[in-house]
């Protein structure tokens, strides 16, 4: 392993870097996930283009709608005043992320990239509709993030663009967001399973729009549309929660491995959305004026 | 590979080193600096032995390039008290028993150290958070909660005379 490092000021110059060495070359943020396959001998860039120096990827943005700059770290996430409230899942998601010392350093753009199943705020940001802004020698895009990973580690990044921000809308008024893990222990461990839900209520206690995503059930974080849909306009009662479980059990495509049978990710799935809809419920109804 | 020149700002001291480029932090702490305090064990950001505090937060010193570190404050737990002294933290590992081997007790301390910097009054779940991701193979855990707890009310009613670093 070596490589030679660099470290650009601007994003144009990070682009134009990358462009220069194409797939010898790889963007470093946290290094939590592209130092440890270097370690591991699975990757061997022949550059490493750090990000910590480029400007405006670390903003927490809240106005007509939500964007979380590339470089935000999790631990960031985890304490952001405005994310305690009805985005409260997006703490949640990152709060279960490694632990102090990986969320320190480790970030949103590094956890959509790398693409992994498991990928806990990934799931989230699915649930809240976000949307991915690329930067490459072409100019700017937005791609929705839901499609974006197409299997583990893979993704419609195309070479040499930069991803820069997620954004998402802010949430109407009776919503709320909720994220469970799955894993053999509490800290430090990658999801066996997990569920990120969006509900909002309307003034007759309906579903007016819903979002269920899944992590770690299928080659790629996924939402639960059967599921989703099953709830349009009904109002939340137990049975239908615990139906709306099962629905998304039979919607995922789980692997069986170390950590689980295929199987038992199922029936976590089953018990985990019932689970996430009815916190949604309680903290809608805590939250209404 | 040609070397770079890295200057680096290690417990208030500035080294100047030459390393190549892919080298990471831990490894010029240990083989060119003889810091040999932060300790070497999994590389993957799993262990939590070669935690260093960054800019006072802790990070593993395995996965960052030490040319990543220019510029930013770096303490090791050689810098933690002055010489010759002890940081509550240690003082408190030391009276409640809670180091074995000591294998995993520099990157303990000083993750402790950093979580109780921003949560000065923490409770044992707190704690244990704090260091989940630091394993240790021998103490079972119990006394270096109870040393960080205590510890925590050390520094609460008699904060370290000369602040550490
Ligand atoms: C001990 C440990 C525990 C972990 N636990 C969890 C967990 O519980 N849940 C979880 O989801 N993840 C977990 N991870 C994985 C990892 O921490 C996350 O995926 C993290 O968000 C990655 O971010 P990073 O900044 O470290 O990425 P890096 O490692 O720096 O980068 C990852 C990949 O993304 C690319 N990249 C990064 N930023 C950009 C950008 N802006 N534009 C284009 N490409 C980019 C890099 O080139 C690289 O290929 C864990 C990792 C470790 C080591
Ligand atoms: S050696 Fe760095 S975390 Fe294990
Ligand atoms: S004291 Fe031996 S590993 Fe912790």
């Amino acid at each position: 392993m070596t490589f030679d490092y660099h470290e650009p000021t601007s994003v144009r110059e990070a682009i134009e870097l990358s462009a220069r060495f194409g797939g010898d070359g790889r963007f470093l943020a946290g290094g939590t996930d592209l130092m440890v396959q270097i370690h591991r001998g699975r990757l061997n860039p022949r550059h490493v283009v750090s990000l910590q120096c480029v400007p405006g990827l670390d903003g927490i943005e809240v106005d007509g709608a939500v964007r979380l700059g590339a470089r935000v770290t999790h631990r960031r996430l985890e304490s952001a005043e405005a994310f305690q409230g009805a985005l409260r899942g997006l703490a949640e998601g990152a709060e279960v992320v490694g632990g102090h010392q990986v969320r320190n350093v480790a970030t949103v753009g590094g956890n959509i990239v790398n693409a992994s199943p498991a990928a806990d705020v990934v799931v989230v940001l699915l649930a809240l509709d976000a949307t991915l802004t690329c930067l490459g020698p072409a100019g700017e895009r937005t791609v929705a993030l839901d499609g974006f990973a197409t299997a583990p580690g893979v993704t419609g990044l195309r070479p040499n663009e930069l991803l820069t921000r997620a954004s998402f809308p802010r949430l109407a008024p009776r919503s709320a967001t909720v994220f469970l893990k799955a894993g053999r222990r509490r800290a430090m461990e990658i999801s066996i399973a997990c569920v990120a839900a969006r509900v909002t209520l309307d003034d007759l206690e309906r579903c007016q729009d819903v979002r269920i995503a899944l992590g770690a059930v299928a080659p790629t974080a996924i939402r639960a549309r059967a599921a989703e849909r099953h709830l349009e306009a009904r109002p939340l009662t137990d049975g239908l929660m615990r139906e709306t479980g099962r629905i998304a059990a039979a919607e995922c495509r789980p692997i069986g491995d170390v950590r689980a049978s295929a199987r038992y990710r199922a029936l976590l799935v089953a018990t985990l959305v019932p689970r996430a809809l009815a916190r949604c419920l309680e903290r809608i109804k805590l939250g209404a004026p | 590979m040609t070397r770079i020149a890295l200057s680096l700002t290690i417990n208030g001291q500035t080294h100047d080193v030459l390393a190549e480029p892919h080298r990471t932090l831990l490894d010029v702490l240990r083989t060119d600096l003889g810091l040999i305090g932060t300790k070497e064990n999994c590389l993957e950001a799993e262990c939590g032995v070669c935690t260093v505090l960054l800019e006072g937060a802790a990070v593993n010193a395995c996965i960052l390039l030490a040319a990543q570190c220019q510029g930013r404050a770096i303490v090791t737990i050689e810098g933690l008290a002055a010489p010759g002294q002890l940081h509550p933290l240690q003082r408190a590992f030391i009276d409640h028993g809670a180091v074995q081997c000591g294998y995993c007790i520099p990157g303990m301390i000083l993750a402790a150290k950093a979580y109780l910097d921003t949560n000065p009054e923490p409770d044992g779940d707190g704690v244990r958070e704090a260091l989940a991701g630091n394993l240790c193979r021998c103490t079972g855990y119990q006394r270096i909660i109870d040393a960080v707890l205590s510890a925590a009310r050390a520094l609460r009613t008699s904060p370290p005379s000369q602040a550490a670093r």
